[in-house]
């Protein structure tokens, strides 16, 4: 533990110039009322105990098969819900107990891609309207002014400036992305927070807006943290690399490590399920056990012991931190554990 | 390397994903959409334009008629109908065709006036309820509750029993108060299940402040539900003027309206007799109830996605 300690203070170091986004020990507990009196029975423990560190101008991914508690996180970074415990510090600013106005004025550096285009625009609002909207939430620029400013935004995005008087029914999934990204991108943020932009997506039209994303990171000088549960679009778009597991951060490290030397036995799991076009080439795959047991109810120790190959009566126990074990690369497991 | 990936390096975005797609053309809105499917209901288009003519006669009553509603003529009592009374006079000698479009104003604007304001309340507090969720909640809900227990009629009563002089803007008052309570209820649990789309947590992320929001976007959202719900409150509003008429605890009786135009009916000789004396307004008051439930049925079907029609 102590080791740990050391190893973030001496990060918080070069923080002020180099690091956008610092998470530290973030926790969101669902509580759980049962009963007549609907008492508290209990937490679903959605994220439990996250730190991450998004350098300026790289793209952090987040992987995790579903509900483990990825967008969870992306949303209380972001402050869309409230954390139970922890801090977001961002831009050398903790924005945890930023609240009303202040909180708000914020916003304007961190902006949220949403999964389901269907449902993530206003099917009541002009797509002009709805790209515009958050320009005027913080500016009073005029009609003209603005209307010039979101056609170039459609254009930049990939639609058509006559898209303005158009609205979100009369799109596919992927224009509608654009649109989602078009509003993102309106306000100039640091931060995006892609929270699986293309799961709703065919897997041709994934592939644009990726390279969409892509190209508007260098542009816009944009810092991502994208969540996906796709490992090969991971791979595509990120530096660096964070598995979670039941609201656990498992193993964190620069994507070569992370798809190459996978460390922790669920990161080994899940890259031995990335398919393999080269037919000549046989990989061992590793098959898990069992289903991901309840976050209301979690394991003892390390939550993976259940389904683990390699569990040993000690991981029942133990609860695993996150250790530096190769540069740059860390994880959450007791094989590594020296003691 | 993957499939997924090797596509993603050999594909370059194409800059207008449909370059020959239609000449441009402003969008259509929901609303336009639910405006064309309801101008092609025959019964609800029938609908609006008899409620039209109604509303219209009744406003102009004193254009159309140069009778006093209210004067008590002698020589007219029970008077059949002629030439000159279309439709006769009632048991006090008031010319019933007057009485009818005088009292159409007074019934449609009951009827419109606690709508209105049934709707605004009940708008309000279910979004409000609806929108913050918790405590808020808990305590609007509670409060709505209290008032849905309260005995409306025996309220009514007592209220006009003590204030006898009171008029028609008193009655509209009581009822819009006591009666926002069950449209609360339909907008908060429409605005909970509206407000977990993804849309509003995007409208909180991009900066939009909680009173937008709800303006903006929930209002919008459970617009279709309200139409739908005033409509039908519009219907049962002037049910509820005619039936505390009928009773006695509307309308005062030198007011006229259908209600009252109604209450001679109590009278067993009028009724077996003198049919022109209760029958237009009952009529009045069926098509015109009749009316408003096809435009509500109409606005359902132009609201609904799934309708075909």
């Amino acid at each position: 533990m102590s080791q740990q300690v050391q190893l973030d203070e001496k990060k918080d170091i070069h923080v002020d110039k180099e690091v956008l986004l610092e998470v530290r020990n973030l926790k969101k507990y669902y509580p759980v009322h049962a009963g007549f009196f609907k008492r508290k029975v209990g937490d679903v423990k959605a994220v439990d105990d996250i730190s991450l560190t998004l350098k300026k101008g790289e793209t952090f991914g987040l992987v995790g098969e579903s509900g483990c508690g990825k967008s969870t996180a992306g949303r209380t970074i972001l402050r869309l819900t409230e954390s139970t415990d922890g801090q977001v510090i961002f831009d050398g600013k903790d924005i945890t107990n930023l609240s009303g106005s202040l909180l708000r004025e914020k916003r304007q550096d961190f902006q949220m891609v949403f999964q389901d285009p269907y449902a993530s625009l206003n099917p009541k609002m002009m797509v002009g309207h709805l790209v515009d909207e958050p320009i005027r939430n913080y500016t009073n620029k005029s009609h003209k002014q603005l209307k010039t400013e979101v056609e170039e935004l459609l254009e930049r995005v990939g639609l058509r400036a006559e898209d303005y008087f158009k609205y979100p029914h009369e799109f596919s999934g992927g224009q509608r992305q654009r649109i989602g990204i078009a509003r993102a991108l309106a306000l100039n943020p640091k931060l995006i927070v892609a929270d699986e932009p293309v799961s709703a997506l065919d897997v041709s039209i994934q592939s644009q807006v990726l390279n969409l994303l892509k190209e508007l990171q260098g542009e816009f000088d944009l810092t991502y943290l994208f969540i996906a549960h796709d490992l090969s679009v991971v791979k595509h778009m990120s530096d660096r690399i964070g598995v979670m597991y039941l609201g656990h951060m498992v193993e964190v490290g620069d994507k070569d490590a992370i798809y190459k030397e996978p460390l922790h036995p669920y990161t080994q799991a899940l890259t031995s399920a990335i398919p393999e076009p080269d037919p000549l080439i046989k990989k061992e795959r590793i098959i898990l056990e069992g289903d991901v047991p309840s976050p209301q109810n979690p394991p003892t120790g390390c939550v993976f012991h259940t389904r683990c190959p390699v569990a040993m009566p000690k991981c029942k126990e133990i609860i695993p931190q996150l250790k530096e074990v190769r540069p740059n690369q860390q994880v959450a497991c007791l094989l590594y554990d020296k003691e | 390397m993957d499939p997924v990936s090797r596509q993603l390096h050999e594909e370059p975005t194409p800059p207008n994903l449909d370059a020959n797609r239609k000449p441009i053309k402003r969008g259509q809105s929901q609303w336009m959409i639910a405006r064309r499917r309801l101008l092609h209901n025959v019964p609800a288009m029938i609908s609006i334009v008899f409620l039209f003519i109604v509303t219209v006669l009744s406003l102009s009553a004193s254009i159309l008629t140069d009778i006093d509603p209210a004067r008590i003529n002698p020589m007219l009592i029970d008077a059949k109908p002629s030439a000159e009374h279309w439709l006769g006079a009632d048991n006090a000698g008031r010319d019933i065709v007057t009485m009818l479009l005088y009292g159409g104003r007074t019934s449609l604007l009951i009827g419109f006036s606690c709508t209105a304001i049934i709707i605004f309340l009940g708008t309000l507090i279910g979004t409000v309820s609806g929108f913050y969720g918790g405590k808020v909640d808990s305590i609007l809900m509670r409060f709505t509750d209290f008032m849905m227990n309260f005995p409306f009629l025996v309220f009514v009563i007592v209220v006009k029993t003590i204030f006898i002089d009171t008029g028609v803007l008193a009655l509209i008052l009581v009822i819009g108060f006591l009666g926002w309570t069950g449209a609360a209820r339909v907008v908060r649990s429409k605005v909970m299940s509206e407000k977990e789309n993804e849309y509003i947590l995007s409208a909180i992320s991009i900066g939009t402040k909680p009173s937008k929001v709800m303006l903006k976007h929930l209002l919008p959202n459970v617009m279709s539900t309200i139409i739908v719900q005033a409509t039908l409150l519009l219907a049962s509003m002037i049910v509820v003027e005619t039936g505390l008429s009928f009773i006695g605890f509307g309308v005062p009786p030198d007011v006229p309206s259908w209600g009252n135009m109604l209450q001679t009916a109590r009278n067993p000789g009028t009724l077996s007799e003198k049919w022109w004396i209760w029958i237009p307004p009952g009529l009045a008051i069926t098509f015109t109830i009749l009316s408003i439930n096809f435009i509500g049925e109409g606005f359902k079907d132009a609201f609904n996605p799934k309708s075909s029609k």
